[in-house]
């Protein structure tokens, strides 16, 4: 971004918003810190004619708020509240925040303009935005103290009667493993890093155990990293055992610790949060519902480990999955006509695989009240008749008749033939004992 | 989307009247001819599809496409009118897939179009589907009954999609009249009713559709508000492929569905194996996956995007994996303008459900993380990361879809289970190989595999008590011990040290579980008998304070077990030292305790009623030393102290003085009171 000489709040903004989503996309959550003297600039791109101008934006020159990325602006400003509220420069700022939806705040010194002052409002913003998550990673007994990178936002359920913000716990509770083959690549809502971290007895971070070229051979990281950790070990066996432990953050609402390669000598234990509810992952089935293999009859997992649970099979198939007519496109109906035409000439072969087929496009048929349909593949089927080669197996023209008789019949759509679960079956011929059935 | 919006109940209401048998008037041809047949045969000649038909076929597409996205919640009620409402469905979940309605709509059959015209009327579906719009759901009902006096707050809202030919405009308002007057009527009986709840907002969508080439007598709205209660629009429509189009950008809109056409797929048939043909495939999903898209502006719409009037798809094209690895699953790449590529979604299959994933395209934030082996605990180098592999191999997950419950009746969580196994399975488990003795002996993993369980078989307590009377075999034939030195100078602790090091740790695990179950007490009975103490008068009265009977079983179980002595690892028995010796001392000790003088209180060692706190701080307290801490604790109510252990430091510095001088360190160095 270039510097220019003149007070341009939107301009600025609007390079912001997009640095912002050309480097991190949509999606990720960003803090943006605004610090201003409290002077909103004069004349046009001053911030009072961008806000006066507001209302009157197209697509083009959309005002940069909202951010189209989840965000927090954070206005720092070098100036105390009095100044500030002896000019509209307070409700200026404010109108910046209400436009991001109201997500951000502003600072003003406490006090006279002097570097402790300015040094105190930085402070509280630091507290307020950029605290670490600190947690406890538990697996049974087994536990560490952990921050989590980047902080875990709050999530709001939309399908929620009363939508409150869902925030995760600070105690991470394994509740069990499953292989990374079973879980697949589910949908996430965010990744983070999960850091062991030594503290001291007042539960303040004493450090991460990272070293530090600088530092002596004695200082605490350094024996921090000597110190058996939970974490360590889990991500050991995660990434030998190619496997992922669930983790329970919330009531309704897990997530996943596995390791996670940066390069062949560097990986870490990453945790990634799947969305709240009770089944986040269709394929594994309702959370509450997974237990302890040692509950079941037995091992699911199979005594050699050669096979699997998962995934679940949804209850009702999707549509794709099945056999589903659809005639929408003049296409579809040929294509299912030209299978029957198909397996009429194979006939008696094929007599099964033609009857499967002339069953499922009478049901069609039949529920899209397509009587005209049935009528004119009975025309179609004894043309077929009287055109079979002399060499036809003589079934195959009973079988021909027998099914365009009966769609005829079926297509005067009284109850009696026309019956939804009724099935034409294969006349039952001298020669059909005798010809082999193939599908 | 909330789960009580407008699409949690949408009612189909399609007019079965004589007129809608007519034609649409746009034909079909269905016998194709195949190239190489004989020549001069005229092909049948071409049907249409009636009004009928095609509004069938057009909601059911609209039914297929939703059920398919959302397999739960989202609820249709079907009702066919003519000369009165045929409601062909409920609400119920049950009730809610293709093959249900489709065979119900095949009951109807196709309207008569000899039936009398001034009989039949879609009024009385419109009428049916607002008293079926005020019927409480099962998601409606479950959700009122957990918010118990705030039932209030669930939403009863719908949405009703008649198709019909109207004859004017006018005739348009007549119906929307009659629907809002019946809402009144409804929400009136409702306020008086449990099963029924008043409608809060209802959206009417009505479909004029009419034969291909005639003009339509009834014109677009937009939609407009009625009432609060009430919006309706109205869409005129050409039947045929008009209708399925208008239906299909209708589920989009109602469902917030977005359309992505995957091009490139591979032909997989054998035909087209060796060639390079490929085909293109429509998908409909929530419209969350085209995010990016729009918040970039950076959308590939192939067709226009003029206001609805077309239809509006994103072109992916699939990229063949090169490798298997990713399983089910493959990669769709966005074709940019500027000829970069770019990864932006995955398309995977589990379970025969297709899921389309939106993968970040752009920067991580997570850039050159450190590594864990740079962090706390990155420098120790022998966790049991092989054991604890194994470990998570037996905690691992699976569905229990049958409800289970508990011997008090309740429902049983599997989760809540999961948990409680880990907590047992945890009770006592040293992260790194140097921390641990029982845990790298091969011969200890009998006992250790199956005392962590919420409950044992006999065969396991067999089993436990085999595993300690092969440890006492081997400390009487004088094994080495995987010790670790670690931390030690010189060779590290005397074989009899050890032992001690070793028993103290299988104490601690056994211990741990005593209050799982009476048969654990007997593990741990077993193993007090049989480990091996110093002969100090302390000792002896503990043992003495185990009931003869008890005694007699043991010895009975040593002997079976002298008799079976022949499964055990036989390498273990060379290489040992100054045999004989222990022998003696060791079978002194075990023949010794009967005859040991009756403790002034009989009360057992092992109090039930005594559970240890779980250890919730993160203090570096061990098991061990909290159970220490309640024998010490205990032991101090029944006798006087032993002038010795007055003195000791965790009961044992004192025993092992000569030990001390020798090693010229704490033994508790090495053993587990450091252990956290």
């Amino acid at each position: 971004m270039d510097d220019y000489d003149k007070t341009c709040l939107e301009s600025a903004l609007v390079g912001v918003c997009n640095i912002v989503q050309q480097e991190w996309g949509g999606a990720i959550p960003c803090q943006v810190v605004l610090v201003t003297d409290g002077c909103l600039g004069i004349g046009r791109g001053s911030l009072r004619h961008s806000l006066a101008t507001h209302s009157q934006r197209s697509e083009s020159n959309r005002f940069p708020l909202p951010f189209p990325f989840p965000s927090k602006l954070y206005i720092m400003c070098m100036a105390n509240l009095e100044e500030l509220q002896s000019t509209d420069s307070l409700d200026c700022l404010e109108r910046l925040i209400d436009l991001n939806n109201g997500e951000g705040q502003i600072f003003t010194i406490d006090g006279p303009l002097c570097l402790k002052n300015v040094q105190s409002m930085f402070g509280k913003l630091i507290d307020l935005a950029y605290t670490p998550f600190h947690a406890v990673l538990k697996c049974g007994h087994l536990t560490a103290d952990v921050q989590v990178f980047p902080r875990p936002e709050p999530f709001v359920v939309d399908e929620e009667i009363d939508p409150i913000p869902k925030v995760i716990n600070t105690d991470l509770e394994i509740v069990g493993f499953i292989d990374i083959a079973d879980i697949s690549s589910p949908p996430v809502l965010s990744r983070h890093l999960v850091l062991p971290i030594a503290l001291n007895k007042e539960g303040d971070e004493v450090g991460t155990g990272i070293t530090d070229d600088n530092e002596d051979e004695n200082s605490a990281n350094q024996i921090a990293g000597k110190i058996p950790n939970f974490c360590v070990l889990l991500h050991g066996s995660l990434k030998v055992e190619g496997m992922v432990a669930i983790v329970q953050l919330g009531p309704e609402w897990h997530g996943m610790l596995y390791s996670q390669a940066d390069s062949k000598k560097k990986s870490n234990l990453m945790m990634s949060l799947f969305e709240p509810g009770p089944e986040p992952l269709p394929w594994l089935g309702k959370m509450a519902q997974l237990g302890p293999i040692s509950d079941a009859k037995e091992n699911p997992y199979g005594e050699d480990d050669n096979k699997s649970p998962f995934p679940l099979q949804p209850k009702n198939k999707r549509s794709y999955a099945q056999n589903v007519t659809v005639w929408i496109k003049p296409s579809g109906l040929q294509t299912d006509v030209q299978k029957i035409l198909r397996n009429a000439r194979k006939l008696p072969e094929k007599t099964q695989t033609f009857y499967k087929e002339l069953n499922r496009l009478r049901k069609a048929a039949l529920a899209f009240g397509f009587l005209d349909l049935l009528k004119g593949v009975a025309d179609m089927l004894e043309r077929e008749c009287t055109l079979l080669p002399d060499t036809a197996h003589p079934d195959a023209a009973f079988q021909l008749t027998h099914a365009a008789q009966q769609l005829k019949l079926a297509s005067t759509g009284t109850s009696e033939y026309a019956g939804y679960d009724h099935n034409i079956t294969p006349l039952q011929t001298d020669f059909s004992g005798s010809s082999a059935e193939r599908m | 989307m909330k789960i009580f919006s407008e699409s949690h109940k949408t009612v189909f209401v399609v007019d079965h009247c004589p007129y809608m048998a007519e034609s649409c008037r746009q034909h079909v041809e269905f016998d194709m001819l195949v190239k190489n047949r004989t020549q001069g045969i005229i092909p049948l000649a071409p049907i249409s599809k009636s009004l009928w038909t095609c509004s069938v076929e057009s909601s059911m597409e609209y039914c297929r496409i939703m059920y398919d996205i959302f397999p739960f919640k989202k609820l249709v009620n079907f009702i066919v009118s003519d000369s009165g409402a045929h409601v062909l469905n409920s609400w119920t979940q049950e009730d809610q897939n293709l093959q249900e309605l489709m065979a119900a709509l095949a009951a109807v059959g196709p309207p008569n179009p000899r039936a009398d015209p001034e009989c039949c009327s879609i009024l009385h579906g419109l009428v049916a589907a607002v008293e079926t719009l005020c019927k409480i759901t099962e998601y409606q009902h479950e959700a009122r009954t957990l918010l118990m006096e705030n039932a209030e707050r669930v939403g009863n809202r719908g949405r009703i999609i008649c198709i019909t030919n109207a004859k004017s405009d006018s005739h348009v308002r007549m119906l929307e009249d009659c629907v809002q007057e019946t809402i009144h009527e409804h929400n009136k009986l409702a306020a008086n009713s449990d099963h029924l709840m008043q409608i809060q907002k209802c959206e009417l969508v009505l479909i004029h559709t009419y034969p291909v080439g005639e003009d339509s007598l009834v014109s677009d709205r937009p939609k407009k508000e009625l009432s609060p209660v009430l919006t309706s629009e109205v869409h005129s429509v050409r039947a045929g492929r008009h209708l399925a189009t208008k239906l299909n950008i209708l589920v989009q809109q109602h469902f917030d569905l977005a359309s992505t056409t995957i091009t490139n797929i591979p032909m997989k048939e054998e035909q087209h194996a060796n060639t390079s043909a490929n085909y293109d495939v429509e998908l409909l999903h929530h419209k969350d996956a085209h995010v990016d898209f729009l918040k970039s502006g950076d959308n590939h719409l192939s067709g226009s995007s003029r206001e609805g009037s077309f239809k509006e798809t994103i072109t992916l094209k699939w990229c063949t994996p090169r490798t298997n690895n990713i399983g089910r699953s493959v990669l769709l790449e966005q074709p940019r303008k500027s000829g970069s590529k770019v990864i932006s979604h995955m398309l995977s299959s589990h379970g025969g459900e297709i899921f389309l994933h939106v993968l970040s395209s752009s920067r991580s934030i997570l850039e050159d993380p450190p590594s864990i082996s740079e962090g706390c605990g990155g420098r120790v180098t022998d966790y049991r990361i092989t054991d604890f592999g194994e470990f998570m191999r037996e905690n691992r997950l699976t569905p229990f879809l049958d409800p289970r419950y508990k011997i008090d009746g309740s429902l049983e969580i599997p989760l809540e289970r999961a948990k409680d196994q880990l907590e047992k399975h945890t009770r006592y488990w040293p992260m790194i190989i140097s921390q641990t003795t029982i845990f790298n002996m091969q011969a200890v993993v009998p006992l250790a595999s199956v005392i962590v369980k919420e409950s044992l078989t006999e065969e396991d307590v067999l089993n436990c008590q085999k595993t300690i009377y092969n440890l006492v075999d081997m400390e009487r034939k004088n094994d080495p011990l995987p010790i670790s030195t670690v931390g030690t100078r010189g060779k590290g602790p005397k074989r009899d040290e050890q032992y001690r090091i070793m028993w103290n740790e299988l104490e601690t695990l056994v211990r741990a579980h005593i209050n799982n179950s009476e048969k654990h007490q007997r593990v741990l009975e077993c193993l007090m008998a049989c480990r091996s103490k110093p002969p100090e008068e302390e000792e002896r009265k503990k043992r003495g304070r185990k009931r003869e009977d008890k005694e007699d079983k043991s010895e009975k179980a040593v002997k079976d077990y002298e008799q079976e002595k022949s499964w055990q690892d036989s390498e273990r028995l060379k290489g040992i030292l100054e045999r004989g010796k222990e022998e003696l001392a060791e079978a002194e000790i075990i023949k010794d305790s009967p005859d040991s003088p009756e403790p002034p209180n009989k009360k057992p060692l092992v109090e039930t009623d005594e559970t240890p706190p779980v250890e919730k701080s993160k203090g570096p307290v061990s098991l061990l030393s909290l159970w220490s801490n309640r024998i010490n604790t205990a032991n101090s109510r029944k006798h006087q102290e032993f002038a010795g252990r007055l003195n000791s430091v965790n009961n044992r510095a004192e025993l092992y003085q000569h030990l001390k001088e020798e090693n010229g360190m704490e033994t508790t160095e090495n053993g587990k009171a450091s252990r956290q």
